[in-house]
């Protein structure tokens, strides 16, 4: 469960990216983010993943409060697919990329190989293991990206604009992907047939707040 | 551009082999190397003749790595340049034989460094030689400048790649870029680095990177690590004070 009360983000320009927001991720949940260019979805989700700092507010997960000491175990539950795979692919091999994280946390070298493995093969593509992400497809990009987090074993996955730059093939088989993982998930996105596809619940973000909340066929 | 791109990997991607050389610890390599580029560079700047044996050490690594001496050689050509023009004040200064001896000695000697780094990075994975680093003491702040120094040489060049891709679609036919566009071609090209830069350390932090000294995993230093840096000491000692 994720609850964040109150969270204020405010970037180094003055520009105040979340306003007062509030808001409860229930176990088992999935969740869209909704909302206009700009809205503060990236945002929300960076800040939920640490990067950015609360200028005010706390967000909790699991009776667990995010602070300085406490980052490092906050990054291990939740996972964050960038909006751009090519921001989240920079070692020289999938592979890697995807034990990138594992390594980081201190997992043995055995244990690693073995969750990549596996990791790799629950997405269907064990035949990206030794390839370079700069001679992939978007499609392929996309589901390493989602590898290199799922493979940290995280308890709440996030998505920024998952279906960005994907043909309908690539996009059914990422409906079909995170409708098979079990995590909770929050998912900014403006497709709103993939959200109802994917989503239990939608939130509209607008100005940094919460503008409306409902399930996706009310 | 994208070509160079894929050599760069290209090199790294052979550190995945799986022959001798590449399952050495990563120390024993790492400290071999370094023994090796201290002692090649405490010779003196006319020892042409006394370096010649040091071959042995890249070509023992190439046959025993069976890295393809080709990858290697285009590699070297890159800093060919560099050593040439800072060998040749020696050639018109210097008065004939020992000109033209220094000059090739610099230029012997620049060969012999760069093929142990080449062959360093193409049998070690990048991270093993950070964590040997950071095993050595070395302060942090230094192997992560050495990490990210890395990982942006390739999202720079990927990203001049995508803006001259943009540029010449739209400069009528016109090799290259014009003279008066270079200045903005140039600050667009920071600009877009630093933030992409940005981004990709944000998801390396989420991925729990965070300037941290990680625990040493995996291998033991073993018996056939020992020798191998004990072999390459010997012979490194011996050529340096006992000569052929
Ligand atoms: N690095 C930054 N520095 C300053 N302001 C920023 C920065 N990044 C975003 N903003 C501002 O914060 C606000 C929220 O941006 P955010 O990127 O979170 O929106 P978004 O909902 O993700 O939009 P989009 O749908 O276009 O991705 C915007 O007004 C934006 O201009
Ligand atoms: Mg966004």
């Amino acid at each position: 469960m994720l609850k964040l009360q109150n969270v204020t983000v405010i970037y180094p320009d003055k520009t105040k990216a979340i306003d007062n927001l509030s808001f409860t991720l229930n176990a088992g949940e999935n969740v869209a983010l909704l909302g206009d260019n700009g809205a503060g979805k990236t945002s929300l989700l960076l800040a939920i993943a640490g990067v950015l700092e609360l200028a005010e507010g706390t967000i909790e997960i699991d009776d667990m409060q995010l602070s300085k000491k406490t980052l490092n175990e906050f990054r291990k539950r939740v996972g964050l697919v960038f909006q751009n795979p090519d921001d989240q692919l920079f070692m020289p091999f999938i592979y890697d990329d995807i034990a990138f994280g594992c390594r980081n946390f201190g997992m043995p070298e055995e244990q690693i190989e073995a969750r990549v493995e596996e990791t790799l093969s629950q997405l269907n593509i064990s035949h990206l293991r030794n390839r370079s992400s700069l001679k992939l497809s978007c499609g392929e990009k996309r589901m390493a990206a989602i590898a290199t987090v799922l493979a940290m074993n995280p308890s709440i996955l996030m998505f920024d604009e998952p279906t960005a730059y994907l043909d309908q093939k690539a996009r059914r088989l990422l409906v079909d992907t995170l409708k098979n993982l079990q995590h909770e998930k929050i998912i900014a996105t403006h497709d709103i047939a993939f959200a109802t596809e994917v989503c239990d619940r939608m939130v509209i973000l607008k100005n940094g707040r919460v503008e409306n909340s409902a399930a996706p066929n009310s | 551009m994208k070509h160079r791109i894929h050599e760069l990997n290209a090199l790294e991607q052979l550190s995945s082999g799986d022959t001798f050389i590449h399952r050495l610890h990563p120390m024993a390599k790492l400290l071999s190397a370094v023994f090796f580029i201290i002692t090649v560079i405490s010779h003196d700047r006319y020892a042409l003749m006394q370096l010649i044996p040091y071959v042995f050490y890249p070509t023992l690594l190439m046959a025993l790595s069976e890295t393809p001496y080709s990858m290697l050689l285009k590699r070297f050509m890159v800093a060919f340049p560099f050593c040439f023009f800072a060998g040749m004040s020696n050639l018109i200064f210097v008065p004939a034989p020992y000109g033209v001896i220094s000059f090739f000695t610099i230029i012997f000697r620049t060969y012999l460094c760069v093929m142990a780094v080449l062959l360093l990075v193409s049998t070690t994975p990048f991270f093993e030689i950070a964590n040997s680093l950071r095993f050595l003491k070395i302060p942090n702040i230094f192997i992560v400048i050495f990490e990210m120094t890395y990982r942006y040489i390739c999202v720079l060049l990927e990203e001049v790649h995508s803006m001259y891709i943009a540029y010449s679609l739209r400069s009528a036919g016109a090799k290259g870029i014009k003279m008066r566009d270079m200045g903005s071609f140039a600050g667009q090209l920071l600009l877009r680095s630093f933030d992409r830069a940005d981004r990709i350390y944000n998801a390396m932090k989420c991925r729990g990177y965070a300037l941290h000294i990680l625990p040493q995993n995996g291998r033991n230093f073993m018996l056939k690590d020992f020798i191998f840096f004990a072999v390459v000491c010997f012979f490194c000692i011996w050529f340096r004070f006992k000569g052929i």
